[in-house]
């Protein structure tokens, strides 16, 4: 794919464009269209005018340049590091609250049960809140996860059709009194337009103000995921009641397992909203939970 | 809508082909850089794409068609074909019959929305007659069990499966023995959600398929999945014989090309497709009007039928009658209400409509919408027969509104609220009063031409603008034949 041309001493936009154009189909077919061609351009911009060190060909260095742009796109603005957080919380006597936000369908029960299983390993008590008071089964599935982990992980639950602001509010309480170190709230699933369902999620964050918003993402989805993203946010700032809305503070990405090559969705996610990719969710059992790995994507992207 | 975003960029690469004089190679070449380009963007697979720009190129060629030949519509009519083609794959799929046994049985990825689906589906067969039963072969996910049997017992459904076994090819087979022997003439067999990439779970999918022996195998899809969707549909067609797609999640906002490029790989037919979280959100797909929606044609065959559904035919010249004399009662504003409700979801209605897409009605707020109605409609219960058939609004004094809150729980202001709306259509009808009404079928030119004026009039200018100003008006209505299944719209499509 990347013929070596030899002897060009200044890059000019001409002898650019085949390796862009062939990188850009590249990643067309991974899931990465949104931000493919914006990324394409802008390496051009930087090669532009360059000169070729010696004994390079054209597409080795829009390889690199490249590399070193997703690099910079995946390597999160702000980093979180949720341990030093939780015991900062517990130094003020206060439990540190997670919610799991998301479409429906994407795996925030499962993987809610992995992060507790998680922070078990770190020796961090846990707490679960069942605010996803919608769904049939939401709450046994919890119940039936808590079983499985072998500890005895408190579930937090008010049955069905409660308002989940207020099961959150009590867990919280709850966790306090009991001095738990972490609430983790799981939330029902919800399309990103549907209104009445975006402004009860604000609703809660609002009035639990927790440590960490996580939007759990399926890396399955496709072009959607930037969509859903960009509209979990709009919507939390649009619909918040505060002046200071709350927004998304980390990605969760789940089903990695399942989408071979096509990791796309990654980049497009935190190209968009800026908030870091804090784990990846890649299979069944509970220990299936790894931080991203950003030279493999990026390998991935460019193979 | 799914797909709305798709729809709108081929219907402009459209547009901008028919403002082109001449359509040469290179007009058709451009169009079909921005079909190509919008088809991608909605995660449609890069090679069904290809396919799909050869194809049209294949059929529209240039130099072969005669003179005189409308171009525009040839390659309207073969972008349109393509995108059926794409989820047709031409041959049914099976269908249950009532009375005689089968097994269908749910495959999906993670979260696509099996377990829901299972529930919609035996619901809607429920409705028309059939003796569902469910069978929970979801033995590995944490409250599957649970999710499914709350489902069922809300809609009144058997179902069977067990907390403690973990095989679920016996839980399976032991479920369909049972419904067999109860004479259930429609058993759905949930499983659980896998991949291709665990190998072990997809030969445990097809030990269940082998042992049940299903008569359909559903593979449900969630619309948000992108460029995998392809690979992930093949290998699940690859191990049990998918017969039918259900594709769920299609009030999303997503753009849909990679469930598009799914039902390609499984070379199924999508059947049911599901549009919300609750019980009754879940509609038939037919491919035609579903394109022709997608690409802003309207639906014609399907407004009407859903309009000859809720307003029984004897019913139309009466009320038709009662309102070119301009006498818009109470009643008459309580039959329409019903007449809404009765027509489902009200964005679902006008999304049929050419020029109109779903996306006029967001989904939150039809909701609120309907409620109202339903609010509106306990308040004129309350109603006497002489306020109901009045046309007087100064019959209602203090004390008959007091009576109406009172007898229907509701606040006066709500009450207040209630009888403006009715001024306010009322007002629309007494506009309506010169319109001719001909009989079914004979509606000449002129009479189209004046009451397509009329219409103007009392149309919102954004719903006007939205069908294309008079003339749009005017074709729509040739479109339509007779303006009496207009007027039970309007009735209620204004409130």
């Amino acid at each position: 794919m990347f013929q070596s041309i030899a002897g060009k001493a200044n890059l000019e936009k001409a002898d650019l464009e085949p390796s862009l154009k062939a990188l850009e189909d590249r990643q067309m077919t991974k899931n990465a269209e949104e931000i493919a061609e914006k990324l394409c351009e802008s390496v051009a911009e930087s090669l532009e005018g360059k000169k070729l060190a010696s004994f390079t060909s054209i597409s080795s260095t829009v390889q690199a340049a490249i590399e070193e742009a997703l690099v910079l796109i995946l390597t999160p603005r702000r980093s979180i590091d949720i341990l030093r957080d939780v015991h900062a919380a517990k130094e003020q006597r206060k439990p540190y609250v997670v919610v799991f936000v998301g479409v429906n369908g994407v795996g925030k029960s499962t993987n809610l049960a992995k992060v507790a299983y998680w922070f078990l390993q770190h020796e961090v008590n846990v707490v679960v809140a069942a605010c996803d008071t919608f769904r049939s089964g939401a709450v046994e599935q919890l119940r039936t996860h808590a079983r499985r982990l072998q500890v005895s992980i408190p579930i937090f639950e008010k049955g069905y059709e409660k308002d989940p602001a207020i099961v959150a509010k009590e867990a919280i309480q709850e966790a306090t009194r009991n001095g738990s170190d972490v609430v983790l709230a799981d939330t029902a699933g919800r399309m990103q337009d549907n209104e009445p369902l975006m402004r009860a999620l604000s609703k809660l964050i609002y009035l639990n103000n927790p440590d960490l918003v996580l939007f759990v993402g399926e890396a399955l989805v496709g072009n959607d995921a930037v969509d859903q993203l960009s509209k979990f946010n709009q919507k939390l700032a649009e619909l918040s009641t505060s002046p200071n809305p709350r927004l998304v503070d980390g990605i969760l990405l789940t089903k990695f397992d399942t989408i071979d090559d096509k990791v796309g969705a990654a980049l497009s996610m935190v190209y968009i909203s800026g908030a870091p990719v804090i784990f990846v969710g890649c299979g069944q059992s509970f220990t299936d939970l790894k931080k991203l790995s950003v030279k493999s994507i990026v390998k991935t992207l460019l193979k | 809508m799914v797909l709305a975003q798709l729809g709108g960029s081929i219907s402009r690469a459209l547009q901008q082909m028919s403002n082109a004089t001449i359509i040469d190679e290179k007009v058709l070449n451009e169009c079909l850089n921005e079909i190509t380009r919008a088809l991608l963007q909605a995660d449609v697979q890069f090679k069904l794409v290809r396919d799909m720009q050869t194809n049209i190129k294949k059929i529209v060629n240039l130099d072969d068609l005669a003179a005189g030949h409308n171009k525009r519509k040839i390659i309207q009519q073969a972008i349109f074909n393509e995108l059926c083609k794409m989820l047709d794959p031409g041959k049914p799929s099976f269908i249950p019959k009532k009375g005689k046994t089968s097994v269908v049985m749910f495959v999906g990825l993670q979260g696509s929305g099996k377990t829901t689906t299972c529930t919609k589906y035996a619901y809607y067969h429920q409705k028309k007659g059939w003796k569902p039963a469910l069978v929970c072969a979801d033995t590995f996910r944490a409250g599957a069990f649970d999710q499914l049997k709350q489902n069922a017992t809300k809609a009144k459904i058997p179902f069977y499966g067990s907390y403690m076994e973990s095989d679920p090819v016996k839980i399976a087979v032991e479920g369909v023995e049972r419904f067999k022997k109860e004479n259930c003439d429609l058993i759905i067999v949930d499983t659980s959600g896998r991949h291709k990439q665990e190998v072990a779970l997809f030969e445990e999918m097809r030990q269940v398929s082998e042992a049940t022996k299903p008569d359909l195998v559903l593979f449900v899809m969630d619309s948000s999945i992108g460029q995998a969707a392809f690979d992930q549909a093949q290998a699940f067609k690859q191990s049990v014989a998918v017969g039918a797609v259900i594709v769920t999640k299609m009030d999303g906002h997503a753009k849909g090309g990679g469930a598009l490029s799914a039902v390609a790989a499984t070379k199924s037919p999508v059947i049911f497709i599901g549009t919300g979280e609750h019980m009754d959100e879940f509609e038939v797909f037919d491919v035609k009007p579903f394109v022709s929606r997608l690409l802003g044609m309207g639906d014609w065959s399907g407004f009407m039928d859903k309009i000859h559904e809720v307003v029984p035919m004897d019913q139309q010249p009466e009320l038709l009658q009662k309102l070119s004399e301009g006498n818009f009662t109470l009643r008459i504003m309580y039959e329409q209400f019903q007449n809404i409700l009765k027509m489902g979801p009200i964005g679902q209605v006008f999304s049929m409509l050419p020029g109109f897409s779903a996306e006029l009605m967001p989904k939150g707020r039809e909701k609120e919408s309907q409620a109202k109605i339903k609010r509106y409609m306990t308040m004129m219960d309350s109603m006497t027969n002489e306020e109901l058939d009045s046309s007087n609004p100064k019959l209602m004094n203090e004390s008959r509104i007091m009576r109406i809150a009172r007898g229907s729980g509701r606040h006066l202001r709500e009450v207040m609220e209630m009888l403006e709306e009715y001024k306010r259509l009322a007002k629309i009808w007494s506009k309506m009063k010169g319109l001719k009404i001909p009989k079914k079928g004979d509606m000449s030119a002129l009479s189209r031409n004046m009451n397509a004026q009329h219409m103007s009039k009392v149309l919102p200018p954004q719903m006007l603008k939205q069908i294309g100003g008079m003339g749009g008006l005017q074709s729509l209505m040739k479109q339509m034949g007779s303006t009496k299944d207009m007027m039970g719209m309007f009735g209620g499509g204004d409130k």
